[in-house]
């Protein structure tokens, strides 16, 4: 007997899809964005279901099924698997709200569009469940496939087409390596759930054993390709700066969050008993991201592409707390874990409102090069301040909600301050988040300070309607940055809740 | 194990005939300048990978090889290629990069980690009595992984749609 109330956000979503594809064939074509209404509705309506299980407590006649764990432990829905399906939701509906006014604008295909989005959320939804290797990498699977096709949606552009294949062909050789990395896992363990493969290993002492530290790290370079941590990061700025808009917003968000997700709990859960394996390239693959994605982004004309460094970067500070996870004990890991994922939680928020900043100053100025953005606040004040405060909050400026990401990544790291390697990977955060501050603020002058270029027509910039869809989403991530940067509280809790895990 | 003592059970000079046919087959299905050549050669190899499964007692798996990947990957190959108008004679410039040498050095020196780190794991491992019926396969398939079978149709069909809308032709 399946546990329905645990599976109705994923039941939902699927009824959905199939809804998407229906109302699609139906309308017509200037009614077409009504099939991004469905995917919309059915979204939100997956939401409530996490919210009666989060608080069956007090909902009168509700069985708490405590941990709801299903199919032998493939699939468990827990507070930790709440926050993340409720993340990735929310994050699918912003990316949504983003692409109906960006699509309409244009003839980009629709309905189709918007059921992939919806497919590719679907995707993280079931990966934030999935507890063994199968599940985990089929979910990675649909959280990809969808967004390899979006990446290339501009068919008629060159750029469009290289953004496309070029993440598909790195996508699908990461995830060959990753499935032999896991073929060896579960040859060495026969075990496929990742608490199986956790007590196996530990029980036959895999850690020496050379195929099992090689299934380790190739599992773990298919993950850092899908996080596009650096050195496996060269599809993402190009992928972004081709994609449509909205669509980099979702691969730097969504996609992105849903493989730091599988990064994080095959490394906590499956491969529990070898962190020495695995804690080092994880301290590796910080370092080398926050500093080569910030020097990357140092020298970009183009706002999109900046956009892409910045989140290599941000994808290193994810990983900061879990660099030294070596040398932790069982409550310095749990510590870890909360800082990543409050980190991933604010992130979310701030890089989506970054984006739709940048949808709308590039609707604008006509233009994604930064040079065309200067003197911005002269005609349009409003998209201006919203830059500035975006930039900054992604910069880590109080009382912005960046400060408290950087807070939390930085106190799990000076728990293990006696050593060494511990201290060099905060000094090399530190120093990051300098030169991020750097290039944040280069543009925010730019905007503020500079002539406007003679190319931009004024007048008529000032008179571009920003699309409804466009302003709630920026009203919604707007108000969860300023909210969490004065009481952090809030979304330190849902981060907590995920610690129980 | 001495040489003669491993050539002396019949199995394992099927399996020798059989890895030295795929290996052939897979270099020809590269350095073949003919891409129906190569689609052909690619056959060869699947079937003698099919066989190698046969041998293990996954008949299962085996004839999944045969059905999807020489079936229907190939064969929709070989229909692209026809449907395309792609040239169908040899290929007058040969496929080349002028990083083959370190490319090279990069493949051999993976499969030379990948050789020895699977063979002093797994060499005198004997095979587990998993599951190996096709019965079996559909009970697990339907009961334990009915979500990532489910997932996995969504999958196929967002890859379905997504592909006609990208080469499909729009009307102007």
């Amino acid at each position: 007997m399946f546990d329905y109330h645990a599976l109705a956000p994923e039941l939902i979503l699927g009824v959905t899809l199939l809804a998407v594809l229906a109302v699609d064939l139906v309308l017509p074509d200037r009614l077409k964005y009504l099939a991004g209404v469905t995917a919309l509705v059915g979204m939100v309506a997956a939401v409530f279901p996490l919210l009666t299980m989060a608080f069956c407590d007090s909902i009168a006649g509700c069985v708490d099924g405590g941990t709801r764990s299903m199919f032998g432990g493939s699939y468990v829905v827990d507070d930790f698997a709440l926050v993340l399906k409720a993340l990735f939701l929310v994050s699918g509906v912003v990316s949504l709200l983003l692409s109906v006014g960006y699509l309409e604008s244009d003839d980009y295909y629709q309905g189709e569009f918007y059921f992939l989005i919806l497919a590719s959320v679907t995707g993280a939804v079931v990966m934030a469940s999935a507890r063994d290797l199968i599940t985990i990498f089929i979910g990675l699977e649909l959280v990809s496939a969808p967004a390899f096709l979006l990446a290339g949606w501009r068919k008629g552009d060159l750029r469009g087409n290289e953004a496309s294949l070029k993440f598909f062909l790195t996508g699908v050789l990461a995830t060959a390596v990753m499935l032999f990395g896991m073929s060896l896992v579960y040859g060495l363990t026969g075990e496929i759930t990742f608490a199986g493969i956790a007590s196996q290993s530990a029980a036959l002492d895999l850690g020496p054993e050379p195929a099992f530290v090689m299934g380790v790290v190739f599992v773990l370079i298919g993950f850092a390709f899908k996080v596009s941590a650096v050195p496996f990061h060269f599809w993402a700025p190009d992928t972004y700066q081709g994609a449509p808009i909205p669509v980099a917003a979702y691969l730097s968000v969504g996609s992105k969050a849903a493989g730091f997700v599988g990064l994080l709990v095959i490394c906590y859960q499956a491969f529990a008993a070898v962190p020495e394996v695995w804690g080092p390239i994880l301290w590796i693959l910080a370092a080398a991201s926050m500093t080569v994605g910030n020097l990357g982004a140092l020298k970009q004309t183009n706002i999109v592409r900046l956009l892409g460094y910045s989140s290599i970067a941000h994808g290193g500070f994810i990983l900061v707390p879990f660099a030294m996870a070596a040398s932790y004990d069982s409550v310095g890991l749990s510590d870890a874990f909360f800082g990543s994922i409050t980190y991933l939680l604010i992130y979310a928020f701030m890089n989506l409102g970054a984006f739709a900043v940048v949808i709308v100053g590039a609707a604008k100025a006509k233009s994604g090069e930064i040079a065309d953005w200067a003197g911005m606040a002269r005609y349009a004040p409003a998209t201006a301040g919203l830059l500035a405060m975006f930039f900054f909050a992604l910069a880590g400026i109080p009382p912005l909600a960046g400060w408290f990401a950087k807070f939390v990544m930085f106190r799990s790291v000076i728990g293990v301050f006696e050593s060494g390697w511990a201290i060099a990977i905060a000094v090399i955060a530190a120093v990051n988040a300098v030169i991020a501050l750097y290039y944040y603020a280069r543009i925010v002058k730019s905007v503020y300070m500079d002539d406007v270029p003679i190319a931009v027509p004024q007048a008529e910039a000032a008179a571009i309607r920003t699309a409804p869809s466009l302003v709630l989403a920026i009203a919604i991530t707007a108000a969860v940055v300023v909210v969490v940067g004065f009481f952090p509280q809030v979304l330190a809790f849902f981060g907590e809740a995920a610690r129980g895990f | 194990m001495q040489f003669t003592d491993w050539i002396a059970d019949a199995r394992n000079i099927v399996f020798l005939v059989i890895a030295l046919a795929m290996v052939g087959a897979a270099v020809m299905v590269v350095t073949s300048r003919n891409v129906i050549h190569a689609a052909l050669m690619l056959v060869v190899a699947l079937a003698g990978s099919a066989a190698l499964f046969l041998m293990l007692g996954a008949e299962f798996v085996a004839w999944t090889m045969v059905l999807v990947y020489i079936g229907a990957v190939v064969v929709l190959f070989l229909f692209g290629i026809m449907i395309t108008r792609a040239p169908t004679k040899a290929d007058p410039v040969r496929l080349d990069h002028k990083h083959r040498w370190p490319a090279l050095l990069v493949a051999l020196g993976t499969f030379a980690a990948m050789a020895t780190v699977t063979t002093l794991a797994f060499e005198d491992a004997a095979l587990p009595d998993g599951v190996a019926r096709a019965g079996d396969i559909g009970d697990v398939l339907f009961d334990r992984f009915v979500i990532p079978f489910e997932v996995v149709s969504f999958v196929l069909l967002a890859a379905l749609i997504g592909g006609i809308v990208l080469a499909r032709k729009d009307p102007e």
